[in-house]
């Protein structure tokens, strides 16, 4: 009966019928209450979105297996402590080494944070989740360091397992480590494209598979069985023909879910196509009516022998018992195999042997014609496969790393470097889009943003920039429409938030802006940019001391938020605080040293603080950086003015005149200079000019005094 | 800014009044920074009533005239515009004739600087403190006195339903001396 109830839950799951797998599984567990069970009903209610209930069921046990669940619940419910403590001792893996990387970087322990994303790293070296935190710590290694070819080998053996030492066992083994390596890959995919404050439940769910795998694969690895990490495996054989282990089965619901997760595969058209096909084999064997547990046991034994040569012998025997459902375990090979064989096609996509045709079927079929043992022959596409995406992973990694270091334009030609299936996903052409963001080139970044939204409109990542890009180009229909389709995407989303606070405040209304941002905050309160926002909002409406606080939350969730350096010296400099103004400038210059509008402003306090050769010198990089901006040049000219080089000063001015003809600022320090110069008609000229481009009253009261100071000059040679 | 129907040198009459307050973009609110007060008012129509953004209910002054309205600062500040609304419907023998805007740095030295006759004002009435010269755009002021001289039909208290006060909006970008008028520097002038 637990046998079966087992199946029925795992069945339910896999289907997606939550309620039916939780009803189910408390039914498993009041007739046969085993910590086992346990953790399988811990898993249908982390699926069903109760983590409270996760919660509770495993306070205070012990298993690896259930502290790791334990530690997820609490992560989701944003109860750091516990979870910390339950993780300690740390049991293998490298999804374990991410949750404390976690941990400790939402308890601000920074250092140990990036020890242990390093070590997830070193452990599994395509956790591309590890890298990108680290990135935005602002410690990555190189990428061609952390996803270099010397990690290939590991990764294979990862793959191949044991498959030189095994027989037929060995090729399930092989096709099942196989599946499971695919199921941390596809894990580390989709981790790829969501952030794990959002949907840290997702990941969670990848991530069952992924301590169990790689502890399976590190026992293997490391080829002793002593305190298994996987505590199921040792009343293994006893339960061989009865519970199914709830690894393996994760993996293989791993593997579907992650077929049907996919939101924004880099592969897509194929890939959406295997989708549905891997969903129907899937059905088709449900359907079939071969005995799950078999099937399950078949699984079993070959994580037994991952385990090391001692089980072998008992799963041989275990295998030779259930010989006569080979039937159903060649299916189930032939399942793998070709879900293997479909997936190695992907990832092999430019240089496999394999045909990566849509044509699904025929695969199907061909997989089930060839031998096992030519499987084991395909290692060297296993190792191509792995080498190619490794290859990519480096990409994306540097692409990824010089953006989150802000060097934009390496960055950039780091992801020129992909192929065009590549590209052309929502992911690349959002970091492209905010590439060009930070380089200040918003026609670019709109441009980039627009056609990720047309490839991807469900992709709501990196829209909070786009929804900027757009309130710099005061584009204000483009931005209200933006806001309804995101809020139509999702509602709950802070990015959404973020962008109809944008659209209110490009109206003036800062009040609903800001109620807009704090609503972002509520909806997630470790989202720097929401608050990074408000600050902004509190600022124009020239509350500073909530605007202080509002950035000095941003900067606690994450401290290479510059933009909330920026908004803290801009406060200060405001309040005349021009030491506090500087240094905040000056963090902000030390995390995006390529920024020139952040050099103009440090530049600015400088020159306040009466320090005017650093601010030349800080205006001179500024336009050397960025040639475009013109305001480094009028600071420039500014400075030139007061140090009393003036035709200099008259130089830049003109040049500046000649790009932006309509700032009238231009015009009124360049008659400023005429002044000085004594010569009264040109200063006369470019006052009128500098009024008739319309400033505004303030100036327009500044410059009309000018000229009249200019005519009692005037008047007063001539009475001479 | 609302149209006056006529205003001479030093007095001017004005008739009737904005039903809706519309102010220029440019221009910004200064009340807020400001310390209020009144020379006397009836229990229940207190200063306060003068600020609360509700034209129901008003400050009822209950002394002898004329009647004060105190705007401290606490620094100086340029002012251009100060719009009151007043209702001779609602509150005819209440509703203010003569009005003088004074400032200066204290109550010790204030100077007239407009004086203004309303004859059965309904609605925002503006007062601008703009002299004719360019240079006189803003008074540059510690305080402003806002006072009561005379009411229409010679009513001893006033009512006054909301009283706002505007100055120049600041520039946005710290220590510039002038404002940027074009996209391009405005673009690159901040980081968001």
């Amino acid at each position: 009966m637990e046998a079966l109830l087992v199946n029925y839950v795992e069945k339910s799951l896999e289907q997606y019928m939550r309620r039916n797998a939780v009803f189910l599984c408390e039914r498993l567990y009041a007739e046969f209450p085993s910590e086992v069970n346990l953790q399988l009903l811990a898993r249908c209610y982390l699926n069903n979105n109760q983590p409270h209930s996760a919660y509770y069921i495993l306070k205070g046990m012990q298993m690896a297996q259930s502290r790791y669940l334990f530690a997820i619940a609490c992560l989701e419910m944003d109860l750091f402590c516990e979870a910390e403590a339950a993780l300690l001792p740390v049991p293998n893996g490298a999804a374990v080494q991410y949750l404390l990387g976690i941990i400790y970087r939402d308890t601000d322990r920074k250092n140990k944070s990036i020890e242990h994303f390093r070590k997830t790293l070193s452990i599994d070296p395509m956790f591309w989740a590890a890298y990108e935190q680290l990135c935005m710590l602002g410690e990555a290694e190189e990428a061609a360091v952390c996803f270099g070819d010397a990690t290939v080998p590991c990764v294979q053996e990862h793959y191949l397992g044991n498959a030189s030492s095994c027989l037929q066992i060995a090729d399930t083994d092989h096709s099942s480590d196989s599946s499971q390596r695919f199921g941390l890959e596809y894990l580390s995919r989709s981790d790829l494209k969501q952030r794990e404050g959002n949907n840290i439940r997702v990941m969670c769910e990848n991530n069952h598979g992924g301590p169990i795998l790689t502890g399976a694969v590190r026992q293997s690895k490391n080829s002793c069985c002593s305190t298994s990490f996987l505590s199921t495996p040792s009343p293994v054989p006893t339960q061989l023909s009865d519970v199914a282990p709830p690894p393996l089965v994760r993996n293989i619901h791993l593997r579907q879910s992650e077929d049907s997760l996919r939101p924004n595969t880099q592969a897509r058209g194929k890939f959406a196509c295997d989708n549905e096909s891997a969903q129907i084999r899937g059905s088709l064997f449900f359907d079939s009516g071969l005995r799950r547990s078999a099937r399950l046991a078949v699984g079993h034994r070959s994580l037994n022998t991952s385990q090391g040569s001692e089980n072998k012998a008992k799963s041989l025997h275990a295998s030779t018992k259930l010989s006569s459902e080979t039937c159903s375990s060649t299916f189930y090979q032939g399942k793998l195999m070709e879900t293997y064989e479909v997936a190695v096609s992907e990832f092999g996509a430019t240089s496999s042997s394999l045909s990566s045709t849509t044509d699904v079927k025929s695969i199907q079929h061909e997989i089930e014609n060839t031998k096992l043992s030519s499987f084991i022959s395909d290692s060297a596409t296993i190792k191509s496969g792995i080498s190619n995406t490794m290859k990519l992973l480096r990409t994306l990694g540097e692409g990824y790393r010089h953006l989150c270091m802000f060097r934009c334009k390496e960055a950039l030609n780091v992801y020129q470097k992909l192929s065009s299936k590549q590209y052309n996903t929502g992911w690349i052409l959002s970091q492209v889009g905010k590439a060009y963001f930070e380089l200040v080139d918003y026609l670019n970044a709109d441009y980039a943003f627009s056609l990720a939204r047309q490839i991807s409109p469900y992709n709501l990542e990196e829209m909070d920039v786009y929804s900027t890009v757009l309130y710099h180009l005061k584009q204000d229909m483009k931005l209200k429409y933006l806001a309804q389709e995101m809020i139509l995407v999702d509602r709950f989303a802070p990015q959404t938030w973020c962008a109809i606070g944008n659209c209110y405040s490009l109206q003036k209304d800062h009040e609903s802006a800001l109620k807009s941002f704090q609503r972002a905050v509520q909806l997630n309160s470790r989202f720097a940019y929401a608050h990074t926002l408000s600050g902004h909002e509190y600022v124009i409406m020239e509350d500073y001391g909530k605007g202080v606080e509002c950035y000095q939350t941003s900067l606690h969730v994450d401290a290479r938020h510059y933009n909330s350096w920026y908004g803290l010296g801009m406060i200060y400099l405001c309040q005349e605080k021009f030491e506090f103004a500087e240094h905040h400038f000056r963090q902000a210059y030390q995390i995006n040293p390529l920024s020139s509008v952040i050099m103009y402003y440090l530049g600015t306090t400088l020159e306040v603080l009466k320090r005017s050769e650093e601010a030349l010198e800080m205006m001179e990089t500024a336009i050397v950086i960025d040639n475009k901006n013109p305001l480094p040049k009028y600071s420039k000219a500014k400075l030139l003015l007061t140090l009393g080089k003036l035709n200099e000063a008259l130089e830049i001015l003109e040049e500046l005149k000649e790009c932006t003809p309509r700032e009238s600022c231009i015009y009124a320090l360049m008659g400023e200079i005429y002044k000085r110069n004594k010569k009264y008609d040109k200063a006369m000229l470019h006052f009128g000019i500098a009024l008739d481009l319309k400033p505004s009253i303030v100036d327009v009261a500044k410059i009309e005094a000018a000229i009249e100071k200019l005519i009692i000059p005037d008047e007063m040679e001539e009475s001479l | 800014m609302a149209t006056e129907s006529s205003e001479s040198e030093e007095e001017g009459k004005i008739t009737g009044g904005n039903q809706h307050l519309i102010v220029e973009d440019d221009l910004r609110e200064m009340g807020k920074k400001a310390a209020w007060s009144v020379s006397s008012c009836k229990t229940g129509n207190g200063v306060s009533s003068l600020r609360d953004d509700n034209l129901e209910t008003y400050w009822q002054s209950d002394g002898a005239q004329p009647h004060l309205v105190n705007i401290q600062f606490q620094k100086k500040v340029k002012l251009q515009l100060v719009v009151l609304y007043v209702d001779f419907k609602l509150d005819e023998s209440y509703t203010p004739s003569k009005i003088s805007i004074r400032a200066g740095d204290g109550f010790h030295n204030l100077k007239e600087i407009k004086t203004v006759e309303l004859v059965k004002p309904t609605g925002w009435v503006y007062l601008s403190l703009s002299g004719n010269d360019p240079r006189e755009t803003f008074v540059n002021t510690f305080m402003l006195q806002i006072v009561v001289l005379s009411n229409h039909l010679n009513g001893r208290d006033t009512h006054v339903r909301q009283i706002k006060v505007y100055g120049p909006r600041p520039n946005p970008i710290p220590h510039q001396p002038f404002q940027f008028t074009s996209r391009e520097f405005i673009t690159y002038s901040t980081v968001r």
